[in-house]
């Protein structure tokens, strides 16, 4: 195993990471929206590269998350805490409700209802425009204050999302580590074998999903708080693509990975989309070359590069064996 | 006299999801390939259709230049890239055809705007048909009529033809069909463009009723995986029964509940899922 892999070397990456962008960003709008989407996309990959669930529906969650904040404060100003929890219990037993009606049907199929699950939710948010404000949103949602005075400076809300994306990281760490995290890891590698074994696959699956759902919905409150509404986009089809992209493009093989994947789309498209409009085209472009040449991500770019500086003496082709 | 209306428009628009569904089941069922660029294909026929109707082509003329344009287009896209990814996990077809969902996407907003444009109704079927007092567009009854001829001929091809018995071999085993001595790869290439083909003819016939847009792909991409999911994958008669019934439910609930027409397509299917896990006809 590479010694970045390690759980103290993933989360001292992922302090390192709050502690850099600062210093190199000059937006602190962008920076704390990396983090928020880091979280975002390592609760994805919680599903994906741990539980092997390919999952198409994450904007749901996202979204609801944004539904709880944008509801709860422009309407009732409840305690931006209850807020926070609501929208993580509400986005785990809505994961629950999904992923119960998904993992009944594997592979393929599995992922095309997380995707039509995610069109369902989407049109409800839509229809609904009552509750939701439909395609206007809902607008005016307030950042959090510590201490008497609202966190709004850029670089204040930074330093609160960051102290909850340490946290939630090093929640999903110690999830990994755990004996559930093997277990999963053990249903990935053969469902069926790890039912045989006796373990209940379908409800080890279920708390997977609650977990991802959670973790997706707090990141969809804290969005809402950054950006000031709780806008329709951020439970679209769109969203839960993008997730998914950032997920595969960071790797799958590690949590810092989903940092990775989320920093590298986050930063492409801020610069990007500047100079051209279509940017996504080029997206597209950077996608099937992810696929055809880097299928281990940005994290297999890392671990290659740190075999080449620190392990001279093995080839570099060589990946790592997994576990 | 309403839902008879509405009955009539939801049985064309479940052909069109019929012809989306047996594309990507086609696909799917030989090349165990899951192509998310299914509506991309459907977007670039619909916006063929346009372009070509726009320069002075009649409609009779575009439609099946369109599908012949699109179809080829994805032989070439098979040939040149898919056929290195199918032996990778489901994530990356997943990954590489999203991207050149995205790229389809983009290139046609570059090439013909970001805001659609409508395609006026053919020559010869710009009027109504009129039985009493019910009133209802010529076009709309051609595309029922047309599709159905179109259903009968691909059950034909599939299911009574040397090359469907060819398709249906290789979706069994494509070892099996090599041994034979078939080119798989050419036959690969070749059902890969036929499917999306389909996607693009369903693009083609749906311009003149819902117009162009260039996100029409996603919607027409999610209602096609709904069909699938609802009728089973690799099933014929699943797709075109679930995708019946899917446009009738669409069509019906227009006039019910306006707003909520497109929630209770998804909200159908879920019932399915929840009482039926295996979908309607589905084997797998």
């Amino acid at each position: 195993m590479n010694p970045l892999d390690k759980p103290y070397a993933q989360l001292a990456l992922a302090l390192l990471t709050v502690l850099v962008l600062p210093l190199f960003l000059k937006s602190g709008i962008l920076a704390t929206e990396i983090l928020i989407f880091a979280m975002v996309v390592a609760a994805c990959n919680l599903l994906l590269g741990y539980t092997g669930l390919l999952s198409f529906g994450q904007g749901i969650f996202f979204g609801i998350g944004t539904y709880v904040a944008g509801i709860c404060l422009t309407r009732w100003s409840v305690p931006v805490p209850l807020v926070l929890a609501g929208a993580a219990v509400l986005g785990a037993a809505t994961a629950t409700l999904v992923g119960w009606l998904s993992i009944r049907r594997q592979g393929v199929y599995f992922v095309m209802l997380t995707l039509a699950f995610s069109q369902l939710f989407y049109f409800v948010a839509y229809t609904f425009s009552g509750v939701t404000g439909g395609d206007n949103g809902l607008l005016g949602v307030p950042r959090p204050s510590v201490g008497g005075t609202a966190l709004n400076s850029p670089w204040s809300y930074y330093t609160f999302v960051a102290v909850c994306f340490v946290a939630v990281f090093a929640l999903l760490v110690m999830v990994t580590q755990s004996t559930f995290g093997r277990t999963l890891l053990a249903i990935r590698e053969n469902e069926g074998r790890a039912a045989a074994i006796g373990f209940p696959t379908k409800l080890f699956k279920l708390e997977a999903f609650a977990i991802s759902g959670a973790v997706t919905a707090f990141g969809g409150a804290l969005h809402a708080m950054l950006i000031g509404v709780a806008p329709l986009s951020n439970i679209e089809y769109h969203t839960s693509e993008l997730i998914l992209i950032m997920t595969i493009i960071g790797g799958s093989s590690s949590l810092f990975g989903s940092v990775l994947g989320a920093g590298f789309y986050l930063l492409l498209a801020d610069a990007l989309s500047t100079v051209w409009p279509r940017w996504l085209l080029l997206l597209g472009l950077v996608l099937v070359t992810v696929a055809l040449f880097l299928q281990r991500g940005l994290w297999g770019l890392v671990e290659r590069g740190y075999d080449l500086v620190f392990r001279r003496e093995r080839a570099p082709e060589t990946p790592a064996e997994e576990h | 006299m309403i839902y008879l209306f509405q009955v009539l428009n939801g049985i064309g628009l479940g052909m069109l999801y019929f012809l989306l569904a047996v594309g990507l089941s086609v696909i799917f069922g030989l090349l165990q390939f899951v192509n998310f660029a299914h509506g991309a294909f459907y977007l670039l026929g619909a916006y063929l259709t346009y372009d070509l109707t726009m320069r002075g082509f009649s409609f009779w003329a575009a439609m099946p230049l369109a599908t012949l344009i699109v179809a080829g287009i994805a032989a070439l896209i098979e040939a040149v890239l898919l056929h290195r990814i199918y032996k990778l996990p489901h994530t990356f077809h997943i990954l590489v055809t999203v991207g050149l969902a995205l790229v389809v996407q983009e290139l046609v907003i570059i090439a013909w705007g970001p805001l659609g444009g409508s395609v006026p109704a053919p020559d010869g079927l710009q009027g109504v048909v009129i039985l009493g007092d019910f009133i209802y567009p010529q076009y709309r009854l051609f595309t029922i009529g047309f599709t159905a001829v179109l259903a009968g001929l691909l059950w034909w091809l599939l299911e009574g033809t040397r090359l469907g018995a060819i398709v249906r071999g290789g979706s069994e085993s494509p070892a099996n069909m090599a041994l034979l001595g078939y080119n798989t790869l050419r036959i690969n290439t070749a059902v890969f463009g036929f499917g999306a083909g389909l996607a693009g003819l369903a693009g083609a016939l749906a311009a003149p009723i819902r117009g162009v847009e260039p996100f029409m792909g996603i919607e027409a991409l999610s209602v096609a995986f709904v069909v699938v999911v609802i009728g089973g994958m690799g099933s014929y008669t699943g797709a075109l029964v679930a995708g019946l019934l899917v446009g009738v439910v669409q069509s019906v609930m227009t006039t019910l509940w306006p707003e909520g027409a497109r929630l209770m397509i998804y909200v159908g299917m879920a019932l399915v899922i929840a009482l039926m896990p295996r979908g309607l006809l589905g084997r797998a």
